[in-house]
């Protein structure tokens, strides 16, 4: 025992080396140290599109029985009141039975004059700073159809000019939809009435069906969708044109809110000459039977890729 | 021993980096995210679901003056008006008429008012046939020339619609022939695009594929 005495003896300078100074400078360093840490974290400061509670465990949207949906309509229409001071009518509108919706875009008669893009955006509440547009018209020269040639920054002072036509893009609502088959969440998927939906609660931004799309219909929402409050429209829907959040992906969707209440899309009612036809391709009386059986169909675009759009150009005579 | 205090002056300094980071963030020395300048709001004229031009059953409907489509403010009844042509056999169009440009059919074929107006009652048209059209039931007179058109018009195919798809939830609106082409001189006037898309790049560079 005695032999260990001088051990514990000499523990005891060891101890004392937690001198005054030593202390002051240790915890200095330390608390600058958790400044720093604190510092770096400043960025969340900007976050300011934080998801309520109600937001962060809302169910997903299959699984939400009538009453829960009835509560997150009104969840939404709170939001967006607080938002832009206009109190909005936000459904959820079902699929009609019996209704395969289908569109047919005349290219004969396309002008090239953009108001489609552009009511499109009025109707569906797209940002418009940043710029997201769902529709984009692409200026082919007249005798091919090779889109490596077209052209969609085009704007010459009057249209439709010499030597061009028109060919407006936008989501084909493919039969065999690559941008559902890579959502890794199930956040997008195919409606009975052939409309691909997105549910932006759900969406988390991966961007896969931006990638796998082969028509760029699909918008991404990098920035806080910025809206003027004058223009909003206050007809909404769950699954269509409520306003987006940052980090959600968005695109065309005929219009649900309208044609799912057996209205025209806004892009058909809008273009000046009537190059564009839409309704129920289930119904043998509606015009785009008679354009499919009488027309000269000629494509959907990039057929080969075998996604079987909804979606037909066609020509007059 | 002797890297000990070599040690506490590598604490130092990072403790000082740190330091002076934590108050370059606190003090926002970067800046703010760079905030977009606001893109222009698009015109009016390019979201609305206006015709291309405003016909006289549009302007029975909206109640404007149609003191231009009384004939017999000026015409005598019964009295068919005189047309004089040129001698390449073009219409002179009176000066009373100077709004009216004659441009139907290629090479002016189409130049005789009574092809389509009737002389006998200026206030209705006429087919070839004989029918008697009130102005604003021009469907059928246009037509009788355009058939292919107007078979494609009545099954919606030709011509804008508005309103319902779903005919038991509401009406759908058709347009007809002269909501959109002007009667006499049909053809689409040329017109100004809405604005190109405006992506996150500066102002004045499009990018093409000859770049």
């Amino acid at each position: 025992m005695n032999a260990n005495q001088p051990n514990a003896n000499a523990k005891v300078p060891m101890e004392a080396g937690l001198s005054r100074r030593n202390f002051l400078r240790n915890s200095a360093v330390f608390a600058s140290g958790l400044a720093a840490l604190a510092a770096s974290l400043a960025p969340l400061r900007e976050l300011e599109d934080f998801p309520s509670m109600d937001q962060f465990l809302q169910k997903y949207y299959k699984e939400l029985t009538p009453e829960e949906m009835a509560k997150v309509l009104k969840r939404i229409e709170d939001e967006v009141e607080r938002q832009y001071s206009l109190r909005p009518h936000v459904r959820d509108l079902k699929p009609l039975a019996g209704v395969e919706y289908v569109y047919a875009l005349n290219l004969t008669r396309c002008i090239g004059c953009r108001k489609c893009v552009h009511a499109c955006v009025a109707e569906n509440n797209q940002s418009r700073t940043p710029e997201i547009q769902y529709i984009r018209v692409l200026r082919l020269p007249h005798g091919s159809l090779d889109l490596e040639k077209a052209e969609h920054n085009y704007n010459p002072e009057a249209v439709p000019e010499k030597g061009y036509f028109y060919m407006p893009v936008q989501c084909q609502q493919c039969k065999n939809p690559p941008c559902v088959k890579v959502c890794p969440v199930h956040a997008t998927w195919q409606e009975p009435d052939g409309i691909t939906v997105i549910d932006y609660n759900w969406c988390i931004g991966c961007r896969y069906c931006e990638a796998a799309c082969p028509y760029w219909a699909r918008r991404f929402n990098f920035a806080q969708p910025s809206l003027p409050k004058e223009r909003l429209n206050l007809d909404m829907s769950y699954l269509g044109n409520r306003p987006r959040a940052r980090g959600v992906m968005e695109k065309c969707h005929f219009c649900l809110q309208r044609t799912r209440a057996g209205r025209y899309p806004a892009c058909v009612e809008v273009c000046p000459v009537g190059a564009r036809k839409f309704g129920n391709i289930l119904d043998p009386n509606s015009e785009v039977a008679y354009i499919l059986h009488n027309k000269r169909v000629f494509i959907q675009l990039k057929e080969e890729m075998g996604t079987s759009p909804r979606f037909f150009y066609y020509f007059d005579v | 021993m002797n890297d000990k205090p070599r040690s506490s002056v590598v604490l130092l300094a990072l403790a000082l980096v740190f330091c002076a980071l934590a108050l370059a963030f606190g003090l926002r020395v970067w800046g703010k995210p760079r905030i977009l300048p606001p893109n222009p709001l698009v015109d009016v004229q390019f979201i609305t679901p206006n015709t291309i031009r405003t016909s006289y059953v549009q302007m029975i409907r909206l109640k404007a003056d149609l003191s231009d489509f009384d004939c017999y403010g000026c015409h005598e009844k019964n009295k068919p008006p005189t047309l004089r042509f040129d001698t390449n056999q073009n219409l002179i169009v009176p000066q009373e008429h100077s709004d009216v440009v004659m441009n139907h059919g290629r090479h002016g074929r189409n130049n005789n008012c009574f092809n389509c107006h009737n002389e006998k009652n200026l206030l209705l048209l006429q087919t070839r046939d004989g029918r008697e059209l009130k102005l604003e039931e021009c469907p059928p007179l246009c037509g009788s020339c355009h058939g292919p058109t107007y078979r494609d018009w009545e099954a919606g195919a030709h011509g804008r619609v508005s309103g319902y798809w779903d005919k038991t939830a509401g009406e759908v609106r058709k347009a007809i022939c002269v909501d959109c082409h002007n009667p006499h001189s049909p053809r689409i006037p040329t017109r100004k695009p809405a604005p190109a898309p405006n992506p996150l790049r500066p102002a004045g560079r499009q990018v093409t594929h000859e770049d």
